[in-house]
């Protein structure tokens, strides 16, 4: 294959192996004359696909083997005579096309280059913009938490104040039992109260007994407890032996709660029990009393 | 702007090897010993070409190529720039100043 049938194929750099030296077989001249449209066309095809470094590489070395190829021919022409004329200007002419090509496309490499540099700028700017939108990512979703965070508390409130108005009581009740239970000096005792004054500020034992505590004793096993027998506790009162009985007691009363048996100067003296005992007791209870007062 | 044709204009004209090749058809006219320099210089003009491409930025796709990877890359900007402005104009709360 000679030189210009490797035109053809628009790369001498593959088809240079087998190339002749000059002097060797050629192409007669007339096959030619179309070459130039030829390689306009197949450059045309090729140079969409292929790289532009692919593309000046290839019509480098076309370059380099046209310029030797023309080299060798004159210097074989000025020795031996054997050329046809003409095709040394051909090849001269080819030389001179790939030449043009070859500055084309360095021009084209540099604005590449330039392209390229561009190309730098916005793929840093993409990272900046992707950085930006990462953190402003990570803001919104603490945004989101904290919003949750006070929705969710902000319901429980919702659900609590249906609640309280669902089992609302109204002013004038809270008011009527505060009157009610501190007329019976139940929560406060009264401020010329003393030491035997039946006026007292805890619960009785009738009081007690109805409360919540008094229903726990009723369970089965308070008896075995020992604290107090069943049917005492039912029937709202002590025993009477343990019933204490005070002096300021009215006899009434006393008659009342008492057996028959008892008699109205009946006192109950426990084991360990004497006069002042029950006295400090009875200060004592006043003071806690005064004490709760005072932080109410 | 003119500095920098001319100077562009000068590097395409480095680019030719014509010049080298007229150099040496005309000392093999003038029947001088310089010619195997002169081939040594197309030579080695020729490997510097060869090195120069590899070295050179951005062409390693075709120009048709680049330009779409610039008008995406540019796409992704202008796509980042537009969601950055409406992340940024998003309804925010009036936090009342402590006084």
């Amino acid at each position: 294959m000679g030189l210009l049938a490797c035109y053809y194929c628009c790369s001498f750099l593959s088809c240079r192996v087998v190339h002749s030296p000059v002097g060797g077989s050629k192409e007669p001249s007339g096959n030619m004359t179309s070459l130039p449209a030829l390689t306009a066309s197949a450059k045309m095809a090729a140079g969409v696909e292929k790289a532009t470094k692919d593309r000046l590489l290839s019509v480098l070395g076309d370059v380099e083997v046209l310029s030797r190829e023309l080299i060798e021919m004159l210097a074989l022409s000025r020795n031996q005579k054997l050329l046809q004329p003409g095709e040394d200007v051909q090849i001269l002419e080819l030389l001179v096309q790939r030449d043009r090509e070859f500055q084309q496309l360095m021009d084209v490499a540099q604005q590449q280059g330039k392209v390229h540099q561009e190309m730098q700028q916005l793929e840093k700017e993409v990272e900046k913009r992707d950085s930006d939108i990462q953190q402003l990512q990570k803001q919104l979703k603490e945004a989101e938490h904290i919003l949750a965070t006070a929705v969710y508390q902000a319901k429980e409130k919702l659900k609590s104040i249906d609640k309280a108005r669902k089992g609302s009581v109204s002013s004038e009740e809270i008011i009527k039992y505060a009157h009610r239970i501190s007329a019976s000096n139940a929560v406060c005792a009264p401020l010329n109260w003393l030491p035997g004054d039946p006026r007292r500020p805890y619960p009785t034992d009738l009081e007690m007994r109805s409360g919540i505590l008094g229903h726990m004793a009723n369970m089965p096993t308070n008896g075995v407890n020992g604290h107090l027998p069943g049917d005492a506790l039912t029937a709202g009162r002590l025993p009477d032996v343990l019933t204490p009985h005070y002096p300021w007691q009215s006899s009434d009363v006393s008659v009342g709660l008492l057996p028959p048996h008892h008699g109205n100067d009946f006192v109950l003296e426990p084991p360990g029990h004497n006069k002042e005992n029950e006295d400090d007791v009875e200060a004592m209870s006043t003071d806690s009393s005064s004490s709760s007062s005072d932080s109410d | 702007m003119a500095v920098a044709q001319l100077k562009a204009e000068k590097e395409s004209d480095d680019c030719s090897l014509l010049p080298l090749v007229h150099d040496i058809i005309k000392c093999m006219d003038k029947d001088s010993q310089d010619v195997h320099q002169e081939l040594a210089k197309l030579k080695a003009k020729i490997q510097e070409a060869r090195e120069q491409i590899s070295n050179m930025p951005g062409i390693d796709c075709s120009p048709l190529d680049q330009q779409q990877q610039l008008a995406t890359l540019r796409e992704q900007v202008r796509t980042k720039n537009q969601l950055l402005q409406k992340y940024k104009s998003l309804c925010m709360f009036d936090v009342p100043k402590a006084s």
